[in-house]
């Protein structure tokens, strides 16, 4: 069973008060969206998800729930912090840097969505 | 002048006398392909074009080695490039005893075919920044050399020319704006007459896909074809604005037809990939319509750039099975002047090649459901099964690699057979609808998320086979328990080559398909193996070098030995027959 998240518009909404490096420092913050998420579905829930079709399903399969180009992301051990500076600067040959594409809010509603994933 | 100066001059004198004597390649100066080399079935001592000459045949006809001899193969001598990220995806060429190819970054490597002697090399300076926000990126599939030039796209969107004596930059013209489309050249330019012809990456890129012509000796741009709405009758068939952010694109090289003075090219898909308007896409969805001209064959003048005549191998094609990969095989029989083309959905069309009227239409691999069949007469395609939001059920066959990748098949016209790579794997998908993002840069348009699966005959596994050209009848085949991603080699030798996925050279014997050498080169193989001759000796090269966009599929699909294989290294291993 999927497991809703957070939309990217009312990550948008909390974004003045939800820097990116504070995101990164709470180590349980993915729980606690997803946890938020369950009762908070509404048609822009599916943000995210689009996001991550578009841009990043190419290579992270079963939106993200596989492994493909690159790697399995649902319950990744990778740190909040690892994942936003990965996908901000990406990795040479392996996976573009998306820091000019996505603004922080954006980045933000991607990993409550690659949070939020079951496998 | 003393004796002593005498003697000094004497032999500083012998001594160049003695290099041009024994380095061929200072013996003969570098020339440029000529036209009864390029129009010629078979590539001879050279390997003058992309797809060894115009015919399209990636054949050498050269002998030396052959069914007889070459257990006798072995390595003469290897080159190791820099900065080989995503290993090594390109065709090699040579002219006179001088191997060139490319690499990574469009860096440039020319080397005494016999020796492997750097000659020279070149490394453009690209915009780092801009090659590390891409995906389809830095790796270079190929060159190509005419005017005493040798010619390289970038992925930053430029077409660069080099003294083909030296490696000196001769021009650099700036063609595609790649900070905004994010997409730039990464397939060979192909030369003909006084033109060099590059198509751009596009696809599930949101642009038009534009071919250019520009002049071999100046750089200076000639023509510029849109393979998204290009005329106006191809603009009636986009839905509204759709046009804008259609894709296309001709990433890979065409070929050239003198006598009809056409310029062949196959055309990429349109953006977003999977569309979910279902059977009503003539009038709905992201892209209402036929989508004219991606995914099809296009017959450019390259005089003009202006469409002469052309086939849309998939009308509205809503799974990306476009007709960029594939080699145009030109094949005369009966009296017919045909061309053969691979499309990626795992079929391959015959065409009559003075207007693209469809002769024949086959199946090379087995799991195939975006479509019931196609038309063999007509080329119409029968029971399509177009897509809609959600998952799609059952999964579609074959997977977003294609039933058929992009390097190329090989044809012998001493067997008569064409020797192509058929790939068989489908994935689970689901569609998503999906906006075009343009801004700051464009992003991938894809339209759904997916995971690629076996098919339900069996594992995913690839072929290769023996066939008639035009009617698709088989002769032999050969299964592989990892699809080959390499281009094949067929030589007058009678032989058939093969680099495989797992790092091993196969040798056929082109008749029977029964193996007769192989060789581990320790890595993957996605580029393109040719043959030559220098110093009076046949030798066999190809890059080795694994870390292509499919490449990097076979972890998640096999694991080992994919999971441990070196990425981004390669090597060009040049074989010979041992003295």
């Amino acid at each position: 069973m999927r497991i809703p998240f957070v939309t990217a518009a009312s990550l948008a909404i909390i974004w003045p008060w939800l820097s990116t490096v504070a995101f990164a420092q709470q180590p349980n913050s993915a729980d606690s969206t997803s946890s938020q998420a369950k009762t908070e579905a509404s048609p822009n829930d599916l943000e995210g998800r689009k996001m991550f079709s578009s841009n990043c399903g190419f290579c992270h399969q079963d939106g993200g729930r596989h492994a493909g180009r690159g790697p399995k992301l649902s319950k990744s051990e990778r740190s909040d912090e690892f994942m936003i500076e990965r996908i901000k600067k990406g990795k040479t040959g392996s996976m573009p840097a998306y820091g000019a594409v996505f603004n922080d809010a954006q980045i933000t509603a991607l990993m409550a969505y690659i949070r939020g994933l079951d496998d | 002048m003393t004796f002593h100066e005498r003697y000094l001059v004497g032999c500083a004198a012998l001594a160049v006398a003695a290099l041009v004597t024994v380095s061929p390649t200072r013996a003969q100066a570098p020339t440029q392909p000529q036209d009864a080399a390029l129009n010629a079935e078979a590539a001879q001592n050279d390997w003058p074009t992309y797809h060894g000459t115009y015919k399209s045949y990636h054949y050498s006809g050269l002998d030396q080695i052959n069914t007889g001899n070459v257990k006798n193969l072995e390595v003469a001598w290897m080159h190791f490039p820099e900065r080989a990220t995503r290993g090594l995806q390109s065709t090699p060429l040579a002219l006179d005893g001088v191997l060139y190819y490319s690499g990574s970054y469009s860096r440039i490597w020319a080397l005494d075919g016999a020796t492997g002697r750097t000659i020279w090399s070149y490394a453009p300076e690209l915009d780092e920044e801009l090659v590390a926000k891409q995906t389809h990126s830095p790796y270079n599939r190929g060159i190509a050399i005419g005017h005493g030039n040798l010619y390289v796209g970038t992925v930053d969107g430029r077409l660069i020319a080099l003294n083909l004596k030296d490696g000196k930059p001769a021009w650099d013209t700036k063609l595609l704006d790649s900070k905004k489309m994010t997409v730039g050249f990464t397939g060979a330019p192909l030369v003909v007459k006084d033109k060099v012809i590059i198509g751009a990456q596009g696809g599930e890129w949101p642009h038009r896909g534009p071919i250019f012509g520009v002049d071999g000796k100046t750089g200076q741009k000639k023509w510029e074809f849109f393979t998204v709405a290009g005329t106006e009758e191809a603009m009636k068939t986009w839905g509204g604005d759709s046009w804008r952010t259609g894709g296309g694109g001709g990433w890979m090289p065409g070929t050239y037809d003198p006598e009809n003075n056409a310029v062949w090219w196959g055309t990429a898909n349109p953006a977003p990939l999977y569309d979910w308007a279902g059977a009503d896409w003539k009038k709905s969805g992201p892209r209402p319509g036929e989508n004219l001209y991606t995914t099809s064959v296009i017959a450019l003048d390259p005089d003009t750039g202006k469409l002469k005549f052309y086939h849309q191998e998939l009308p509205h094609d809503a799974w990306d099975f476009d007709s960029s990969v594939g080699e145009f095989v030109m094949i005369d029989r009966g009296g017919k002047k045909l061309v053969v083309h691979a499309n990626k959905g795992g079929h391959i069309f015959v065409y009559d090649r003075s207007n693209a009227k469809i002769e024949n239409v086959w199946q090379l691999v087995k799991n195939i459901n975006f479509v019931k069949s196609i038309d063999p007469k007509t080329g119409e395609l029968i029971g399509r099964r177009d897509l809609s939001e959600g998952k799609v059920d059952p999964p579609l066959c074959p997977a977003i690699a294609g039933g058929i990748s992009w390097n190329s098949g090989a044809y012998s016209p001493k067997t008569g057979l064409f020797y192509r790579i058929g790939q068989e794997w489908c994935m689970e998908l689901t569609v998503e609808k999906s906006t075009p993002v343009l801004e700051p840069m464009a992003q991938l348009n894809i339209g759904a998320t997916f995971k690629f699966i076996p098919p339900p005959d069996g594992p995913a596994r690839g072929h290769l086979s023996g066939r008639d050209p035009v009617t698709g009848a088989k002769k032999w085949e050969v299964q592989y328990k990892y699809p080959p991603l390499a281009s094949v080699l067929a030589t007058a030798g009678n032989l058939v080559f093969v680099p495989d996925s797992e790092g091993i050279v196969h040798a056929y014997n082109a008749e029977t398909g029964e193996e007769l050498w192989s060789r581990n080169n320790g890595m993957g193989h996605n580029a393109g193996i040719i043959s030559y001759m220098a110093g009076g000796k046949q030798y066999i090269a190809v890059p080795a070098g694994w870390g292509s966009l499919v490449a990097d599929e076979f972890v998640a699909l096999y694991g080992e030995p994919f999971k441990s294989m070196s990425k981004n290294t390669g090597a060009l291993v040049v074989f010979a027959l041992r003295q």
